[in-house]
C-alpha cells in the first residue's frame, strides 16, 4: 500500500516537472495572447470559471490588462530557467570542491572543509539582496548570485559520497592500472556518485526557483515587465483582497512546480538506491 | 636464478591521530621486511588479520610509499618509476571481487582500463580485451555486462583479466579467493596456477589460508606484527615447521573430523595492538616456550635448516 503511494508520487513528480517543462519550451506557440501586451479596457477580469470571465481569458487579466494565462506561461519559463541554470552553475561549483576535497583528504579537505564551512556562515538571502541591489537587478545577476551561494549541498554530499568511494578496491585497480588522476576522478569516481548528487539537484532547483520568486517579490529578482511568478505575486498583493485569484494563480502555480521537484527528487532517490542494491 | 621482485628492508608507519591532547602513536604496519621472490615462483605470504600483509601487498603495487627500505623490480627501484611504467610490470589482483570492479562500467571497459591508461589504440584494445576473456575462460558475450550481472567467480575472472591484459611480469593477489564461494575457490586457483605457468608470471600470493597457499606457492614467508617470523620452500615449511609461531598456525587448521573440536594451539592472548609492539621477541608473549630472555633480546633474521627464521630459541 505504502510502495504503490510512492509510485505514485513519483509519477506525479515526473508529470509535473515534464509538463512544466514543456508547457515553457512550447510557450510561444501555445499561449492564446502575447503577454506583454496590455488592454487597460480589460483589467481585472476573473478567471473563465468565476462570474464576470470570459472565455478569452482563461485565468482572466491581470491590473494592466495582460492575459493572466500567457503571463503564467511565460513565467513557467523563467522559474524553468533560473532552476536549471542555477543547478547548473552551483553544482559545477559544489561537485569540483566536493570530489576534490573528499578524494586527496588530509590538508586539501581541510580547506574545502574551511571553504563549506564559510559559506554555510553567509546568510544566503541576505547576501542576494545585497548583491542584487548594488549589480542591479536582471536575469543573469539573479542566475549567477544564486549559482554561487547555493553550491554548498553538493560539495558536502559529493565530498561524503567519494571518500566512501575512494577506499574502494576499483580505484587502487586504476591507480595500479596507471590510470591519470582525471580519468580517476571522472570515470570512477563521479559515475558511482551520480546518483546522490541528481537528488540534490532536484532539491536545489526548488529552492532556487523559490529564492528568485522571493527576490523577485521583494522587486530585487528579474525586472518587470518579464513576467517572473514571484513578481506576478508581488504585483498581484495590491489587489488581494479584493480579487484574491491575482495571488492565488502563481502561488498555486509555485506549489505545484517546487512540489513536483520534490516528489522527483524523492522517487529517483528510491529508485535510483534500489538499483544500486540490486 | 633470476630474481624478479626484491624487497630490502621495507617498513610502512602510519601515524594514529589520538584527539586533540593525546600524542600521536606511530604504528608500524610493515618493520623491516626483506624477501625475494624468484622469477616465475610464487611466493605466499601467510598470517593473522593485522600482520600487516594487505599493506606489503600496497608498498609492493606502489599504491603506499615506503617509509624506509625499498623494493627492486627488476633490478629497477619501484620509486624511481612511473605509475605508468609501473603499471606494465605489476598488477594486481584484489580480495573482493564485488568492490574491485566498477559497478558503473562495462566488462569490456574494465579489462579495457589498464590498456586505455597507456594510450593503446581502440581498435587493438578490442582485440586484446575479447583475448583475455577467452584467456580466463569467459564467455565474449559477458563483455557488454556490467558486473553486477556477474557472479563472483566470473567477477574475479574479470579482475584477473583486467591484471593480466598488460602482460605485467609480477602479480601481487591479495586474498584472491576468501570472498568465493569453496566450489569456486579451487577455479580461480587453478586458473591463476594455469596462467603462471603459460605466461611466465611471478606471483605474490597473500592469503590467511593455508591449504591455498600451500597449493600455490613454491615459497611460504609467515608474518607477524609487521615482520616476516619464517621464510621456507613450500613442502619444507609445511613438513618442519620452524618458528613457533608457524607450528602453531599449522596447528590451528580445522580438521574435516568433526568430533576432534577446535584445536587448542596455545597461543592464548588475542591478538597484539600493533601500535604497542611487545619488547623483545613481538611474539614472546603468546609463544608457548618463550624464555626471560625472549622479553629482552630481539632476535634477528637467521638461517635454520633452509628456513630464515627469527627466533632465539628454535
Amino acid at each position: 500500500m505504502r510502495f504503490e503511494f510512492r509510485k505514485f508520487a513519483f509519477g506525479l513528480g515526473v508529470v509535473i516537472v515534464l509538463g512544466i517543462a514543456l508547457v515553457a519550451v512550447l510557450a510561444p506557440w501555445i499561449t492564446p495572447a502575447d503577454p506583454f501586451a496590455q488592454n487597460l479596457e480589460a483589467r481585472m477580469i476573473p478567471p473563465i470559471w468565476m462570474e464576470g470571465g470570459r472565455a478569452e481569458n482563461i485565468l482572466g487579466s491581470d491590473q494592466l490588462g495582460r492575459d493572466y494565462f500567457s503571463r503564467l506561461i511565460y513565467g513557467a519559463r523563467i522559474s524553468m530557467l533560473i532552476g536549471t541554470l542555477v543547478v547548473i552553475c552551483s553544482g559545477a561549483i559544489g561537485i569540483t570542491l566536493g570530489v576534490v576535497g573528499g578524494f586527496f583528504g588530509g590538508r586539501v579537505d581541510a580547506v574545502v572543509m574551511f571553504i563549506i564551512t564559510c559559506r554555510l556562515s553567509i546568510p544566503l538571502i541576505l547576501v542576494a539582496l545585497t548583491v542584487v541591489s548594488f549589480v542591479g537587478s536582471s536575469l543573469t545577476v539573479v542566475v549567477f548570485t544564486l549559482g554561487l551561494l547555493l553550491w554548498e549541498r553538493f560539495a558536502v554530499v559529493a565530498r561524503t559520497t567519494t571518500m566512501q568511494v575512494r577506499t574502494l578496491d576499483y580505484i587502487s585497480a586504476a591507480w595500479a592500472a596507471g590510470c591519470s588522476l582525471p580519468h580517476i576522478l571522472l570515470r570512477e569516481v563521479l559515475p558511482n556518485i551520480v546518483h546522490h548528487l541528481i537528488v540534490v539537484a532536484t532539491l536545489e532547483m526548488a529552492l532556487a526557483i523559490l529564492l528568485e520568486a522571493a527576490l523577485s517579490f521583494l522587486g530585487l529578482g528579474v525586472p518587470p515587465p518579464l513576467p517572473s511568478w514571484g513578481l506576478m505575486i508581488a504585483e498581484a498583493k495590491d489587489y488581494m483582497y479584493f480579487s484574491p485569484w491575482v495571488i492565488m494563480v502563481p502561488g498555486v502555480a509555485l506549489f505545484v512546480l517546487v512540489l513536483g521537484i520534490n516528489l522527483l527528487g524523492d522517487g529517483l532517490r528510491d529508485r535510483l538506491g534500489a538499483a544500486r542494491d540490486a | 636464478m633470476t630474481v624478479a621482485i626484491e624487497v630490502r628492508g621495507a617498513t610502512k608507519t602510519f601515524r594514529q591521530s589520538t584527539g586533540v591532547f593525546g600524542t600521536d602513536r606511530m604504528i608500524r604496519a610493515v618493520d623491516g621486511v626483506s624477501f625475494a621472490v624468484e622469477a616465475g615462483s610464487c611466493l605466499g605470504i601467510v598470517g593473522e588479520s593485522g600482520c600487516g600483509k594487505s599493506t606489503l601487498a600496497r608498498l609492493i603495487l606502489g599504491l603506499l610509499p615506503v617509509s624506509s627500505g625499498e623494493i627492486l623490480v627488476e633490478g629497477q627501484s619501484l620509486a624511481d618509476m612511473d605509475r605508468k611504467s609501473r603499471a606494465r610490470l605489476i598488477q594486481p589482483v584484489f580480495q573482493d571481487p564485488f568492490s574491485s570492479l566498477n559497478p558503473r562500467r562495462r566488462i569490456r571497459d574494465i579489462v579495457a582500463m589498464p590498456l586505455q591508461a597507456q594510450g593503446i589504440a581502440t581498435r587493438e584494445r578490442a582485440s586484446r580485451v575479447e583475448e583475455m576473456l577467452v584467456r580466463v575462460g569467459l564467455p565474449g558475450a559477458i563483455a557488454d555486462r556490467l558486473p553486477a550481472q556477474l557472479s563472483g567467480g566470473q567477477r574475479q575472472r574479470v579482475a584477473i583479466a583486467r591484471a593480466l591484459v598488460l602482460r605485467p611480469r609480477i602479480v601481487v593477489c591479495d586474498e584472491p579467493t576468501s570472498a568465493l564461494d569453496v566450489s569456486v575457490q579451487a577455479q580461480i586457483l587453478n586458473l591463476l596456477d594455469e596462467l603462471r605457468r603459460d605466461l611466465g608470471l611471478t606471483y605474490v600470493f597473500i592469503s590467511h589460508n593455508l591449504a591455498v597457499v600451500e597449493h600455490i606457492s613454491d615459497r611460504v614467508a609467515v608474518m607477524y606484527l609487521g615482520r616476516m617470523v619464517e621464510q621456507a620452500g613450500t613442502d619444507d615449511l609445511f613438513a618442519a615447521p620452524t618458528h613457533p609461531y608457524t607450528k602453531a598456525l599449522l596447528a590451528s587448521v580445522l580438521t574435516p573430523e568433526p568430533g576432534l573440536g577446535i584445536p587448542d594451539v596455545g597461543l592464548g592472548d588475542s591478538y597484539p595492538d600493533p601500535a604497542n609492539v611487545p619488547p623483545g621477541c613481538r611474539f614472546h608473549p603468546r609463544c608457548p616456550i618463550a624464555e626471560a630472555r625472549c622479553a629482552v633480546e630481539t632476535p634477528q633474521p637467521r638461517d635454520l635448516n633452509g628456513h630464515q627464521i627469527e627466533c632465539l630459541l628454535a
